[in-house]
């Protein structure tokens, strides 16, 4: 699905950081020196991000049946 | 008591704080966590959508949305009033305010639309922040829905709760007994603080002073000294209150606010102590 809004653990929102950390790990950063720099700090927010695919923009293309 | 301001950003505030009781920090931190209110979206009503994504997984993120609302405090009824409107569908001014939020698919590609494509009725309580992504559209979709938020607590939802981290720790006390502690031959406790606050000063043990507020008392270090030369403690009636806001409220106005709900709450019961004629 997409980037949840909020951490799942602390509650700190995160969905606003998603394209940046998309656009600077594809260019080819470090993803953790990306988060660093995002100010996501603690590992719970820090895994929202690691762990997330973005399965949603694939599925979206697929031919509604109801 | 004598506090100090350790750190202080439009996000996070940390606090030094002597000589206040636990119970009495601890009540405030909890009120900042369920008692303050804030705006969140609470109703949503769809006219249309034909987005893949279902009408609850759409409306469970506008309401996850942080919302400013330092003005709106003043400006709207407080939660208990506003509940029941929201249930019998009245989503009155006093109360409510308005957000639309409108997108169509295009023909060139996926259209995401964000927190920032949100139209309040209220300058003064729109999302704090404009980039979260709130849904996907391909081409022929729509979506058409007016979103109403209003002033909560935490202890309804956590969406409506104003800090993401309201927290406070003992200081620690670092003793190292000096006659004991081997020094450049042993350096265990050195590699085994996970906070790395330990160091070598001409070839002696030494804590890093900057570092000392780190220390989570975790008391490897303890464990892991062949030699007992180290003890760590706490300081009585000395704490850190560190408050991380979500950008709903400043983090001090978040702490006032607080303060101002407990004393509310204790004067109620003073109250109610003397309607019962326990106290006169």
């Amino acid at each position: 699905m997409m980037i949840p809004v909020r951490c799942f653990t602390c509650g700190a929102p995160i969905g606003h950081l998603w394209e940046e950390f998309k656009k600077r790990v594809e260019a080819g950063e470090n993803p953790g020196k990306v988060l660093d720099d995002l100010g996501v700090k603690r590992y719970c927010c820090r895994r929202m991000f690691l762990s997330h695919v973005e399965i949603s923009c694939e599925v979206l293309n697929f031919p509604k049946v109801s | 008591m004598e506090i100090n301001v350790l750190e202080k950003t439009p996000l996070k505030l940390r606090l030094y704080i002597k000589d206040i009781p636990l119970h009495v920090l601890n009540s405030i931190r909890r009120v900042m966590i369920a008692e303050v209110p804030t705006m969140a979206i609470d109703s949503v009503v769809f006219t249309m959508n034909s987005s893949v994504f279902y009408d609850e997984y759409i409306a469970h993120r506008l309401g996850l949305v942080p919302l400013t609302s330092e003005k709106a405090l003043e400006k709207y009824k407080l939660p208990e009033e506003c509940r029941e409107a929201a249930d019998r569908g009245l989503f009155t001014e006093d109360c409510f305010v308005k957000l639309d939020l409108e997108g169509k698919g295009s023909e060139e590609g996926l259209v995401t639309l964000y927190s920032g494509d949100l139209k309040s009725s209220d300058p003064d309580v729109r999302p704090v922040y404009d980039k979260i992504p709130i849904v996907l559209l391909a081409n022929n979709q729509e979506i058409r829905l007016e979103a109403y938020a209003r002033l909560g607590r935490g202890k309804e939802h956590a969406k409506w709760s104003p800090v993401s981290v309201a927290a406070h720790k003992y200081v620690p006390l670092i003793h190292v007994r000096e006659e004991i502690c081997k020094g450049e031959e042993c350096k265990k406790c050195i590699e085994v603080c996970p906070k790395d606050i330990f160091e070598l000063k001409n070839g002696k043990l030494a804590i890093k002073q900057d570092k000392i507020l780190d220390c989570s008392l975790c008391r490897i270090c303890e464990e892991a000294c062949p030699y007992n030369a180290i003890k760590i403690n706490w300081k009585e009636n000395e704490y850190v209150l560190t408050i991380e806001s979500t950008g709903a409220l400043p983090p001090k106005k978040i702490l006032l606010e607080a303060i101002k709900i407990l004393e509310n709450k204790i004067d109620d019961f003073m109250e109610s102590l003397k309607k019962e004629g326990v106290v006169k």
